[in-house]
């Protein structure tokens, strides 16, 4: 508890208004962050909660208003995020602050009527950032079925290169291979970052011997990846149709991304009225109005043939069962998505396959903004991502003048354990590096780790 | 519970407190006084156990308000234990309980002393008496807060048990910054009072010590006669002193920001200004008989109401001898005390601001039976849950409060001196009236009722709670099992 400050950096002051789920995320992680927070919500209670668990300010009342923002020190406020139910009160929020403080600010936006206007709402509004959590969930799953082998799939480097997570079956030909045979007899384009094992993360060395069961995660360029797997025996073909259960929000985006695809889609939605809007929006989906927790319904929609399941109800518990009643059903490649955010590490036994946290994605995706807010002036890194429940982070950092680290072969250098580089970025030109490769000034390289707080590219020495 | 949390904070409140014992040692080697020999003593103990104890930084750093509770209960039964040592090693004080005593009626800001004689301690040690009060006034734990570096939210528990008033909030969002500009203001507050004492006339020795004295609210004098023999001029300024150390700080605070309207807004420093007022206007009026003309009996009545309702206890006067209505008045301000978030003790303005505003929201209710009405402070609702706990306060007050009286008239001294006796330890002011008045002293009491005096110091500077949860057999249940397990992996680990 009485842990010594990092380095002597101030953090960011930021105001976040909404304490739900992704408000109290944002909080935990930018609390232990060391940035002064404000938290505004109308509901005392849940301020009251979080100010006892955090050491933060809470303010109660309305967001958007230009009295409350006064109040929790707009004027002085690096940075306003607003994550409120309303989206109108996000966008007013953020306005205002604009207008009073002006301060960098980022808004909630989920409602599709506005998602092909975010580009404009942004510059118009003058905002740092539009995120939209449904949207992103959708993207997140069209990914994977893209490459449905794969339990996830992440872009880095405006998508140039991918970092794949799968778990390795009975019976491949990786089950008992060493890393640096891999490298040797496969392919080099390849870099294992991470392997986790019952339950443990390890950043693996050379020496490190797979086995069946791990759940890996490879970097590579976008184009390789469905090569390599093809290499070592798995199969990389896109679904063909997907069963959606819910018509939600999400379930729209994904829809949209899949028929682009040229995934034929079913959604199963209870309610006939949004049924009958999903058939306007979507003419090329087929919309079943029916209860998708009905075993009968989904057999007679045929559950056992999908290729792909998607549980996107607004109920965590009916998506897990969802699943797990259709891996027990079909073969089909099967994506969850859960709100919530307790309980994750009984959701991670569950065998469910894939799962998309869309509150994590939000998150996720504003703490990076955060952090390259932070580090712009005094530190340089430019993205930063958590994988594996927060215990290996992924760290971009920008290399801008030289130091220990540069232009010395990376076989050369002594780095921590459990640190891994994982590729390095030359002016858009991606290298998976070998031991001869080295580090040049103005490149960026990803580090892959579980230490935490490394806050610059010289600590990942000895 | 988390015991290993709590024996860390423990070990930092030891280690400050070693520090803060070099200061005597400083005074002892200006005035070349051999007494500073045991400041040294008792700071290297205290310093070295306090290593011992935070050696170990605890895995678990997670504390919840049971922990900040008792931390704050421990932490100031160890200050009080350790901070009488010098008086008790050295002879000045002969007897521990008396030396504890005047320990505690130091840290707890009260004043209360057992001395028969103040000027025979030396220097060293009544600037070590005075200057527990200094650090007894903000809170040593917020002192903790200020300088060392805590992650986690959950230490607001601290500052939660120790600062004294209804609810706690923060001035900033991080608490680390909150507890240091409190320090700031009352640094800065007390440096200027030391200065214009001195200006004055005071002699140095004696501004530092009055100052320190009158920032925490505390009473010590370095004199036998308290401020009588100080000038009406150095008499004024502390009185000024005393009322501003009990204005509540978030209102320095407001003003350092230049946030006036917030400022002066606040009903509590409103309510408070306007009780000393009244109460000086009619004592001045009730006492002009007995004075040397209208203004020396305005001065006197200033200051001694000053003196009380911020539960300081300095005396410039033997206001005993004052007629009945003077003398009620000022009993009666003994409870009111000052406002909430300021150094003062006592029940706090804003409680009473709460509670009758709830009893006209009930008289209401009476007249129109369905009515709605919410309890406001400063325009904002009060949370239900504060007036209950306001209330609870009361109730948990006079329940203590008749206790001790009666456990004090096993002694069989009169009423009066029973009744201000506790009175003036629960509210943490020092002098009562009677025996106990500003002209004679507490050594008197049987050692049984000067440890029941004792209690109620520091039951009423924490405000109850706190202390009395250590008194709950789950709490000795949480530290037995603890301890048990602990034996049980050791006997384990053979």
């Amino acid at each position: 508890m009485f842990k010594k400050k990092a380095s002597a950096q101030k953090g960011l002051k930021i105001i976040i208004v909404g304490g739900g789920k992704v408000g109290s995320t944002l909080i935990q992680q930018l609390s232990r962050e060391g940035h002064i927070i404000t938290i505004i919500d109308k509901n005392a209670a849940s301020i009251q909660e979080l100010t006892n668990l955090y050491d933060i300010m809470g303010i109660i009342g309305n967001g958007a208003s230009y009295s409350v923002q006064m109040e929790a020190g707009i004027q002085d406020t690096d940075l306003l995020i607003a994550v409120t139910a309303s989206d109108e009160l996000n966008l007013l929020c953020c306005t205002i602050a604009k207008r009073v403080g002006n301060c960098a600010a980022i808004a909630r936006v989920r409602n599709p009527d506005y998602s092909q206007e975010v580009s404009y709402l942004r510059d118009r509004l003058g905002l740092a950032m539009i995120i939209n959590p449904e949207l992103e969930a959708a993207r997140e799953a069209a990914r994977i079925l893209y490459l449905p082998t794969a339990l996830e799939v992440n872009p880095f480097a405006h998508g140039q290169v991918e970092m794949i997570k799968f778990k390795i079956p009975e019976g491949n030909i990786l089950d008992g291979m060493t890393i640096a045979t891999l490298g040797q007899h496969i392919t080099n384009a390849v870099l294992i970052c991470v392997v986790e094992r019952n339950g443990d993360v390890h950043i693996p060395s050379g020496s490190f011997q797979l086995a069946k069961g791990d759940v890996i995660s490879f970097v590579c360029q976008r184009s390789i990846a469905r090569s390599f797997l093809e290499t070592i025996g798995i199969k990389t073909n896109r679904v063909k149709n997907t069963m959606i259960i819910g018509g939600g929000k999400s379930a729209f985006y994904l829809a949209q991304q899949l028929i682009q695809m040229g995934i034929s889609v079913k959604i199963i939605e209870i309610n006939r009225a949004r049924c009958e809007e999903l058939s306007i929006l979507l003419p090329n989906a087929i919309i079943i109005n029916g209860d998708g927790t009905d075993e009968e319904l989904l057999k007679e929609e045929g559950i056992e043939y999908a290729e792909s399941v998607v549980a996107l109800t607004g109920i965590d518990e009916e998506n897990v069962l969802l699943t797990l009643h259709a891996r027990h059903v079909s073969q089909a490649k099967v994506i969850t998505k859960i709100n919530r955010i307790s309980f994750k590490d009984v959701i991670s036994q569950l065998n469910l396959g894939s799962v998309i946290y869309p509150r994590f994605i939000t998150s996720e995706a504003i703490i990076a903004y955060v952090r390259a807010k932070k580090n712009s002036t005094n530190s340089n890194i430019e993205t930063l991502y958590h994988m594996f429940d927060s215990r290996v982070e992924a760290i971009e950092f920008r290399i801008d003048r030289e130091s220990a680290v540069t232009d010395v072969p990376l076989k050369e250098l002594s780095i921590k354990n459990s640190v891994l580089i994982s590729f390095i970025n030359r002016n858009g030109k991606i290298i998976i590096p070998g031991g001869n490769d080295c580090i040049k000034v103005g490149d960026t390289a990803m580090i892959v780790t579980t230490h935490e707080g490394l806050v610059d590219i010289r600590n990942i020495l000895r | 519970m988390n015991t290993p949390i709590i024996r860390y904070i423990l070990g930092h409140v030891l280690r400050i407190e070693g520090l803060l014992l070099l200061l005597p040692c400083l005074i002892a080697v200006y005035f070349r006084e051999e007494q500073g020999i045991y400041f040294l003593l008792t700071a290297a103990i205290c310093i070295l156990l306090g290593a011992v104890m935070t050696r170990n930084k605890p895995q678990n750093s997670i504390f919840y308000l049971k922990e900040g509770c008792v931390a704050t209960a421990l932490s100031w039964i160890f200050l009080s234990i350790f901070g009488c040592l010098p008086f008790w090693f050295s002879g000045e004080i002969p007897s521990f309980t008396n030396a504890l005593f005047e320990t505690i009626s130091g840290f707890t800001t009260t004043g209360a002393s057992i001395l028969e004689d103040v000027e025979e301690l030396s220097h060293c040690a009544l600037f070590w008496r005075s200057f527990t009060h200094w650090i007894g006034g903000m809170g040593v734990l917020v002192f903790l807060l200020a300088i060392i570096p805590m992650s986690g939210g959950s230490n607001i528990n601290l500052m939660r048990a120790e600062s004294p008033g209804p609810s706690v909030g923060k001035l900033v969002p991080k608490i680390g910054s909150t507890a240091r500009i409190l320090y700031g203001i009352y640094f800065g507050l007390t440096l200027l009072q030391i200065v214009l004492l001195f200006l004055n006339g005071m002699p140095l020795f004696d501004s530092v010590t009055t100052s320190i004295g009158t920032a925490g609210t505390g009473g010590f004098g370095i004199r036998a006669d308290s401020m009588a023999g100080y000038s009406v001029t150095l008499q004024w300024i502390v009185t000024i002193f005393m009322i501003l150390f009990g204005v509540n700080f978030n209102f320095y605070y407001f003003f350092l920001f230049r946030q006036f309207r917030k400022a002066f807004g606040m009903e509590e420093v409103r309510g408070y200004l306007l009780i000393i007022l009244a109460s000086v206007a009619i004592i001045t009026w009730n006492i002009r008989g007995m004075t040397a003309g209208i203004f020396d009996a305005l001065t006197q009545a200033a200051f001694q109401v000053a003196s009380i309702i911020t539960t300081t206890g300095f005396a410039t006067t033997n206001f005993d001898l004052w007629p009945q209505a003077s003398r009620t008045i000022l009993v009666m301000l003994m409870f009111v005390g000052a406002c909430a978030g300021s150094t003062g003790g006592g029940i706090k303005v804003s409680r009473f601001l709460i509670s009758i505003k709830s009893v006209i929201c009930e008289l209401r209710s009476y007249i129109h039976p369905k009515v709605i009405s919410t309890v406001k402070i400063d325009g904002k609702p009060v949370d239900q849950d504060v007036v209950r706990a306001t209330n609870l306060y009361f109730v948990t007050f006079l329940l203590l409060f008749s206790a001790s009286v009666f456990a004090l008239s096993l002694e069989n001294q009169d009423l009066v001196t029973n009744f201000t006796a506790v009175a003036a330890t629960i509210n943490n002011i020092g002098p009562g009236l009677s025996q106990v008045g500003p002209a004679a002293n507490f050594n008197f009491f049987h050692i049984f009722s000067k440890y029941i005096l004792m209690f109620d110091m520091l039951a009423g500077r924490l405000e109850f709670f706190p202390l009395l949860i250590l008194l709950h057999p789950t709490m000795w249940r949480d530290l037995a099992a603890n301890t048990n397990k602990k034996r049980q992996l050791s006997k384990f680990n053979k």
